[in-house]
Order: structure tokens, then sequence, then C-alpha cells
């Protein structure tokens, strides 16, 4: 009910006319800027133009904004969206024994963020897995499950802080910078999808050829994945098919001198601590070393081999190519253009012979292009292998 | 690792708070304050909330602050005050008769027409030169002395005592929050020429803040008084009287308050009343007193320099009744003062009650109520009119000031004030010493929360000092409805006001209210006035008064009692339409068996000044009457 109540209107009232109706001038003043009444005022005015109903429906949408905010931060306060991936019985049946083949980022909750969780996120994440899995906790949780009269008492679940001891082993090694570095190297997603990787053999039991779709989408993702290993951020990315001559020139250019910090510690033959024979220690050391520089070698060469193998796709750089072509072409006619004022049917003649020769050139490119990969290939690995032996002399001298 | 964990880690946790890391700055010429994100007044490390601006040099040593103000008295020379109101002066702008107490204005030796404070200070020796390894062995293992301090100069421009008494507030506002400081907004005089702003904004970057907004002072009121924690009780659209009575000066603002948006109608300031003289008053009194209980001459506060000892004497009360004059404003009862020593080894304590009080300051009060009166009378507003009124200061925190505003000012006696809303005293919403602050803070806070991108970043330049989009339409007359009928009122019928005078423009206002019917026609119209408020006076002589009137009984002279009036100006349009959602009041109610329909009556008023009305039957299918009014 209102508060205030008008009376009844007089049978006998009838409308009065109105002439030339309008409002006193309005006069100007200066507002004081102050209040959100006042940043009200100034949406209406700068964004919607005086109009009430644009300002109301952008009111509305800041309301349901706000609204979807909320609830997305009623589960307390900001955990930068970690630690609520769903667990599965396999991840708490790991062993904690067996912590080097653990994945890391699976066991805090983290396999959607991977190498790209900050410092802050395994922070939270940490948290919550300890909160929910503390062995205090599971004690009291999962005692009175124990139904039968003869095991009253006894907790049936003996091992039930293993899935802690997994956590804080993930902790400990993602929160390390080192050990997350060696664990990154070699973490499994990585290696997995690794051994996907397009080889050269595949294309050549292939008709060798691969449209632009089938390019991008094959090799895009390989070089998102690898960039994460070069101490130069950021990497150029493959870009796409209207891509310039420059970002193609320049990512070609960077990922030819390619940086990585990948290393492969983690893979170590674990030395024998107890044993007290100082030989076969040294020699499980000097095995280990020679192991990781092999692969380290190993994975540079499957880099270079991964570059040559797109630089040969690359529709790109035919274009580029052709491209360059035409502009020297272009210069060379605009040079005679002037001197021969010949007929159009001899031109669309010779148009067609020039034609047939770019394609001849182009074919004559693309196999010297694969030559010349194949060449620096052997090259680099050739200069790996020199590389590799020097330090191994170096190490043994 | 484990040597780092070993004693815990230095750094701050990391859930702290969620407060907006901003502050609202009020840097006032005697006293500033702060205020963080939740516009709470901050005090500083000294525990005051009310920070003197002083600066103070005394050897090697630097003072901010109340301490800096107790250096007055025996190092008045190296004493800094009052440095903010020569802000972005030049030298030959301030004028140099006025001697005063504390270090003198001298022209800047180096830049031209720049006024600077010299000071005396002590300057570090330099360290000793380390003992060589080779050469003569030492006499002694124990290191060099340092050398004794040398006596040096040092010669400060406005800008740079601004800069070091703004870094102080930062670092004490830093210190409340554990954390950096983000933004802030500070107060500007509404006196201050765009070149004073200019230079205190260039003294606050230096100072290492971020200033979001200057904040005239007046604005800084009407962003606290215009929250909801301030004005639910109160309509939204109001006129509001600010009396800002400064520790040196006297600020009157008239706000037109209309749903958060505010505008000056008048403003006043002068510099020949405030805070000052109270206390020169109370001062005179207690020396008195002394005088006449101790029979120890002491004369203070006199145009002749008077005896070290009296001037000793002068600055010891001056502190002292800081005290008392919070008890006067705190509690009815007396209030003391009590100095030990006053003079010549003779302790003091002296008593002094409300009525007392208000008797002596009188005079200040009476000055403050005739520059009301004044501004009013200029502004053509009666004081009826104005539906509430906010103090700033702490002078105003004295209830006798409110009592008599009230009274000879000749407002209406059911004002709003924070007296009669309670909310001053216990550091409530009305505070006068921290409204300042807090309002900065408030509007720190509420710049903060836009982004900084897209739209938002538009809004964000709108509040630098200089935007032209502070100037805006407002309406010259009240706007509303009439529902006409055979009442025979001034008005011919209900009146429902919707946009009242000075409301900016576009302006869109709504009212929900009841239609009363008849059963046989539900037919109801209504007219749109454009009309003018006035009041009328109407004149009561006591002889006429019933004597049912106990409470004017006591009056001797004729009683002025103002009325609140509407005068139709102009007649807009008018439309009439039949409700069909009316419904017939049941139950034991006086307006049982009447017909009633609830409407919802919606008038915009656009930016070019025409009018579109549209009242609506609330509930499906009702229906819908509109005026349009072209501009």
């Amino acid at each position: 009910m209102a508060s205030i109540q008008t009376n009844v209107l007089p049978k006998s009232y009838t409308l009065p006319s109105v002439a030339n109706p309008s409002i006193a001038g309005p006069s100007s003043s200066r507002l004081l800027p102050v209040g959100p009444a006042y940043i009200s005022h100034l949406r209406l005015t700068i964004h919607h133009d005086h109009s009430f109903e644009a300002h109301d429906a952008h009111l509305e949408k800041e309301r349901q904004k706000l609204e979807e905010l909320q609830n997305s931060a009623a589960n307390g306060d900001d955990d930068l969206g970690v630690g609520d991936e769903p667990e599965s019985e396999e991840l708490l049946a790991l062993d904690p024994k067996e912590w080097k083949r653990h994945d890391y980022y699976a066991v805090l909750g983290l396999s959607h963020l991977r190498y790209k969780a900050n410092a802050e996120q395994i922070k939270i994440a940490h948290r919550k897995k300890v909160l929910k899995h503390h062995p205090d906790k599971k004690a009291s949780s999962t005692a009175p499950q124990s139904t039968s009269s003869l095991l009253t008492g006894v907790n049936l679940n003996t091992n039930d802080d293993a899935f802690f001891k997994c956590i804080a082993k993930a902790h400990e090694v993602l929160t390390n910078p080192e050990k997350r570095r060696q664990y990154d190297s070699v973490d499994h997603e990585l290696m997995d999808a690794q051994e996907d990787d397009p080889i050269p053999s595949t294309f050549a039991k292939a008709n060798k050829s691969l449209s632009d779709a089938e390019f991008f989408k094959i090799f895009t993702p390989i070089f998102e994945r690898e960039s994460r290993f070069s101490k130069k951020q950021p990497m150029p990315m493959l870009g796409d098919i209207t891509a310039s001559k420059e970002h193609v020139e320049g990512f070609y250019d960077s990922w030819y001198n390619f940086d990585s910090w990948r290393s492969f510690e983690w893979l170590d033959k674990e030395i024998n601590e107890g044993s007290d024979n100082r030989d076969d220690k040294r020699y499980t050391e000097k095995k280990n070393k020679s192991e990781r520089a092999r692969r380290k070698k190993e994975d540079i060469a499957r880099l270079r081999l991964l570059v040559d193998l797109t630089l040969s796709f690359d529709p790109r750089i035919k274009r580029i190519k052709q491209q360059e072509k035409e502009a020297r072409e272009a210069k060379k006619a605009a040079k005679s253009a002037p001197a021969s004022g010949t007929a159009t049917p001899q031109k669309s003649k010779a148009q067609e012979e020039e034609e047939k020769r770019k394609k001849e050139e182009e074919e004559k490119i693309a196999k010297a292009d694969a030559k010349k990969a194949k060449a620096a290939a052997a090259n680099a690995a050739k200069k790996a292998r020199r590389a590799a032996r020097t330090v191994e002399d170096g190490a043994t001298a | 690792m484990a040597s780092n964990t070993q004693n815990g880690s230095a750094d701050p946790s990391t859930e702290i708070s969620n407060l907006p890391d901003v502050v609202g700055i009020n840097f006032g010429n005697s006293f500033a304050s702060i205020a963080d994100g939740q516009a709470e007044c901050i005090a500083n490390e000294d525990g005051e909330r009310q920070i003197a601006c002083a600066l103070s040099f005394f050897g090697e040593e630097m003072y901010i602050g109340s301490p800096a103000k107790a250096q007055l008295v025996k190092n008045s020379k190296n004493t800094i005050v009052g440095f903010r109101n020569l802000l972005g002066k030049k030298f030959s702008e301030i004028p140099q008769s006025q001697s005063t107490a504390s270090a003198p204005i001298i022209q800047h030796p180096e830049i031209p027409d720049e006024p600077a404070y010299k000071v005396e200070i002590l300057q570090p020796a330099p360290a000793p030169l380390p003992k060589s390894t080779t050469g003569t062995p030492a006499a002694s293992s124990a290191p060099t002395p340092r050398s004794e301090p040398i006596p040096a100069e040092r010669v400060l421009t406005v800008s740079e005592v601004t800069t070091i008494f703004l870094k102080s507030l930062l670092q004490s506002a830093e210190d409340f929050l554990g954390k950096r400081v983000q933004g802030a907004v500070i107060t500007v005089p509404s006196v201050f020429t765009d070149a004073q702003k200019h230079a205190l904004e260039k003294a606050a970057k230096d100072a290492g803040i971020i200033v979001y907004q200057l904040l005239e002072e007046p604005a800084a009121v009407a962003a606290v008084t215009t929250a909801d924690a301030w004005s639910s009780m109160l309509p939204a659209d109001r006129t509001q009287l600010i009396v800002d009575v400064g520790s040196s000066s006297l600020s009157l603002s008239l706000l037109a308050l209309r749903e958060g948006l505010a505008h000056i109608i008048a403003s006043t300031s002068s510099t020949s009343t405030g805070g000052d003289a109270i206390d020169s008053k109370l001062i005179t009194f207690f020396a008195n007193e002394f005088t006449k209980k101790t029979k120890t001459p002491l004369t203070v506060c006199s145009e002749t320099p008077p005896s070290t000892g009296d001037a000793r004497a002068e600055a010891k009360l001056r502190l002292a009744i800081e005290h008392t004059k919070r008890t006067i404003s705190a509690s009815p009862n007396a209030a003391t003062c009590s100095v030990e020593s006053l003079k010549d080894g003779v302790d003091f304590t002296g008593n002094i009650n409300r009525m007392r009080f208000d008797m002596l300051v009188r005079p200040i009060y009476d000055s403050v109520a005739r520059a009301i009166v004044d501004l009013l009378a200029e502004a053509k507003v009666d004081p009826h009119q104005v539906d509430e009124i906010v103090y700033v200061g702490g002078t105003t925190c004295l209830p006798g000031l409110d009592e008599h505003i009230g009274f000879a000012g000749g407002f209406s006696e059911v004002i709003n004030t924070p007296f009669s809303m309670g909310t001053v005293i216990g550091g409530g919403i009305g505070d006068p010493t921290t409204v300042l602050a807090r309002g900065c803070a408030v509007q720190a806070a509420l710049i903060a929360s836009l982004s900084s991108e897209g739209e938002d970043e538009e809004l964000r330049k709108a509040f630098e000092h200089g935007s032209d989009l502070v100037d805006v339409k407002t309406t010259s007359k009240t706007l509303g409805l009439v529902f006409p009928d055979n009442s025979g009122n001034e008005t011919g019928g209900t009146w429902i006001p919707l946009v009242l005078a000075e409301t900016t423009l576009p302006a869109r206002r709504t009212a929900t209210f009841d239609i009363g019917l008849s059963e046989e026609s539900k037919r109801f119209a209504f007219e749109l006035w454009e009309v003018s408020e006035g009041i009328r006076v109407e004149k009561i002589s006591p002889a006429k008064v019933s004597p049912s009137d106990a409470e004017d009984e006591e009056e001797e002279e004729e009683e002025e009692i103002k009325h609140k009036t509407i005068i139709k100006e102009t007649l807009l349009g008018a439309a009439e339409a039949e409700a069909v959602l009316g419904i017939k009041v049941k139950g034991p109610s006086k307006d049982a068996g009447k017909w009633t329909t609830t409407v919802e009556a919606t008038l915009i008023v656009a930016a070019s000044g025409s009018v579109d009305v549209s009242v609506k039957e609330i509930g499906k299918d009702g229906v819908v009457a509109t005026v349009k009014v072209s501009a």
C-alpha cells in the first residue's frame, strides 16, 4: 500500500485545454563530481546518449555480471581457479613409493594448467588438497565405516596417508624451481604428445603434400608445446596462412636458434646411496651424465628435424618466393614496358610461357629446399655429435 | 630453505584484507586527516586522527604533525605552519605584512618569485675516513667517532614542504594498511585557483601519491552524505547546508542534492572567523581565572609581544584547552583545564561549563550564524527550505554552535543536523572532524572500482579536474502531478511532486501511490504542472493562542509560523483514463468501502527539456495514461 492516496475525481471534472506548453528554461550549473550517482550520470551522458532505456539495459547487464561474480566467488576466497578437479580412483590409489612416475600436476589438481601454473596457484592447490586429504581428517571420516562388530575401533584404512604423501611430494617438487624444471622437462603429457609428432618418414610414404589447413592443424600445436622450453620468451608462433614475410622469417630464425632449458636429470638412474662402493657410484654417475647429454642431443636434433619438416611443408614459403619473384618481374616489366607496346595475343602467349616456367621453378625450389633442409639437419646432427664428443672428452679428461 | 623458515619470514601474509588499497586525504591548512578505503579515519603513529599541518626542524631532527606544532613555543623560527594556502602562489602574491609566529616566508634565493622557508638545521658531519689497512696503526681499536654535526641552513619551497608532509601522511596510511597505497583523493578548498590545484597535484606526485581526483571540500562532504549509510532516513532530493568551520576559516556551501547528484547553489568563505578565535577566548578566560586565583599576572593573546613567561604560558594553555574543548563537545558536564606550572611554577586547574562556554564564544557563534543568514539571503533561499545542515571541522562538534545556528539562522525546528540524527558522538558517520577524509576515501574507492580500460577509461578521465562534463543543465522549476478533487485547497487537488527544481537533466523520477476511485466511475485524471515553491509566513499573536497550546503560552512576542506552499505556474498537460484494476478496500479501517487502484507515475525530463509522463496501473493489463511535452 503506497503512503500517498489521492481523492476521488469529481464527476464534473473536464480536462483543461493546454496552450503551448513547455517547461521553464533550464538553468546551468556545475555538478560536484562525486558519488556513484555521478558515474551513472556520466554513463548516461557519454555512453548512452541520455537514453534511460539504454542505461537501464546497461545496469541490468552489470547486475548480472556482478551476480555471476558473486556466485563464482561463493566458495570462499579467490582460489585462482584451481583445486577443483575431480580425483579419479586411480589417482587416489597412487603408491607414494613410486613417486618418480607420478603426475604431480594431477595430484595437486592442476592438470589443466600444468607448466603454466604459477607459484600462487600451486600454493592454493596444495592447501586445498591438504585440507581434503589430511590423515587426521581421513581417519575420523572413514573410521565409522567399519560396521562389522568384530572390527570396531580398528582402522581398516591403514594406508590412508598414501595420497597425502603423494601430495607432499608433488608440492615439494613443484615448489622447488630446479626440481620443477627437471620435472617439466619430462612431463608425462608432453612425452606422450611428442610421440605423436610427425616424422619425415610418415610423409615420405604419403603423397608428400599437405593442404594448408592440414599443415597448420599438425604443426601449430607442436610449436605451441615446444615453446615452453625456450629460454627466450615469448617465442614466435607458427601463425596462419596470411602471415607476413617478416613473421615467417622471424619464426624460422628463432626456431633454428632455439635455446632450450630442457634437461633430463629426472630420468637419471638412481645412485645406490646405501652402497659403500665408490666406484659403483661413480660409474652410475658417469652413466647418468652421458645419458643426459645423449638425451639432450637427441632433443635438439628432434626439434631441428621438426623445424626442417615444417619448413619443407610450409605453404607460405612458396607464396613468399612467388611474391618475390613477381615483384622482381614486375620491376623488370616496368623497366621494359615503355619500350614494348606489343599486342595482346602475343602477350597472352608470353604469359602462358611464363606461368609454365614459374611452375617448373617452384618445383625446383621446393626440391632445393628439401635438400637444403636435409643438409642442414645432417649438419646440425654432426655439430651436435661433435659437441657431445667434446663434452664427453672433457668429462673423461 | 631451512634457514628461511626457521624463524618465520617477514613477508606479510597474503590474506591481510580485501580493503581497496586507496586512501582519502583531507589536507586542510591547519589540520589534515586520512581515511582508508572503508571510509574509516586512520590515526597516525602518534595516535592522532587530526594531524596538525606543521613541520619543524630541530637540530638533526624533523618533526611532523603535533610534535611540530608543539615546537612553535620554543623553536618557532624553524617551524613551518599554514603552508597549504601558499601552494602555487607567487612570492609577490603573498601579503608580507602579516607577522607570523612561525618560520618567515622569504624569496627563494635561486628561483625567481618563489616563496620559500628558511630553517636552521644541523647537518650530520661527513663520516670519518675508514681506517686504512696500511700506515700507522690506530691508537685504539674503537672506530673513530663521528664529528659534531655542522649547523647549516636549509631552504624549502612551499611545494617541498607539502611533499614532505604528504609523504608522512602516506607513510602513516601505508603503515596502517600494511600495503602500498594505489591511489588517493585529496581535498582542495573551493577557493583554490587552477595553478594552486596543479601545484598540489605536483607536490602529491612528488610524494609518491597517485592522485585520482582533487575533490573540493563540499564535494567531499557530498560523497559522504549521498551514500546510503548517511541518507537512509532522509529524502534523496534535499537541500543541504554545509557549515565548515576550520581553525582559521569559515566556508559555507548550499548544496542541491538530487538523488545523489549534487551541485552548489551558493557558497561563501571567509578567513575572519574560525576555531582559533574560540581558542583565544578560552585562553583569555582561563588566564584571567589564573590571575584571579593565584594573583600571578598573566597576559595572553595581546598585540604587544608578552614576556617569554607569558608566551610560554599561552602556548601551554593552547595545548591544554584542546582537551577542554573536546570535553565540552562530548559531555554536558563542566570541563576542566589543567596545566602544570603555568607561570612562575604555579599550577592551574580551572573549570568551565557549557553555558559559560557558550556565552564566552557567543560572538563567534553569532558571526557564523550571520554568515549563514547572509548566504541564504543572497541565494534567495528561505531557511525553511533547507532540509539538512552538515557540519565540518572540529569546532562544529560544539552542540552550542548547532543550537545557535538553528535558532539564529531561522531554520525549521525539524531540520536534520548530525546532532538531531545523533551521529556526531562516538565517531558516528556525522563526525565533523573526519567527514572530509571519509568522503575522499569513499570517492577513492569508487574511482578505484572503475576498471582502467574500455568505457571506464573515459569515466576516469572525467574525474580529472578541468573536465567539462560537470557543466550540466538543471530544471529551474519543480514539476509534478495534480490529481484534481473537490478539496478546494490551493493546488486544486492532490499534489505529487516528481522532479524538483535544480534537478540535473536528464532526470527520471518515479512515484507509486494509490488513486481514489468511485464505484460507478473508475475514471481518474491528472494534470502536469510546473510550480514554484514558496514559504508562506503566518503570524500568530499570542493573545489568540488557544489555551490548549501550552507550549506557546510563555512566548510574549508575536510568533511567525512558516508553511511551505506550492504556487501553480504553468499547466503543461493533462490526461485521463479508466482504471481497470480498481479494488474495494475491505476490513475495519476507516478507508473501508472505498475503491482504489495503485499506480506508478514516471516522469522523464530529457536533456533537451522535453517532458514525458506516464501513469501506469501496477499489475497486469493496467491502463497507461501518458502526457508528452516537447522542449
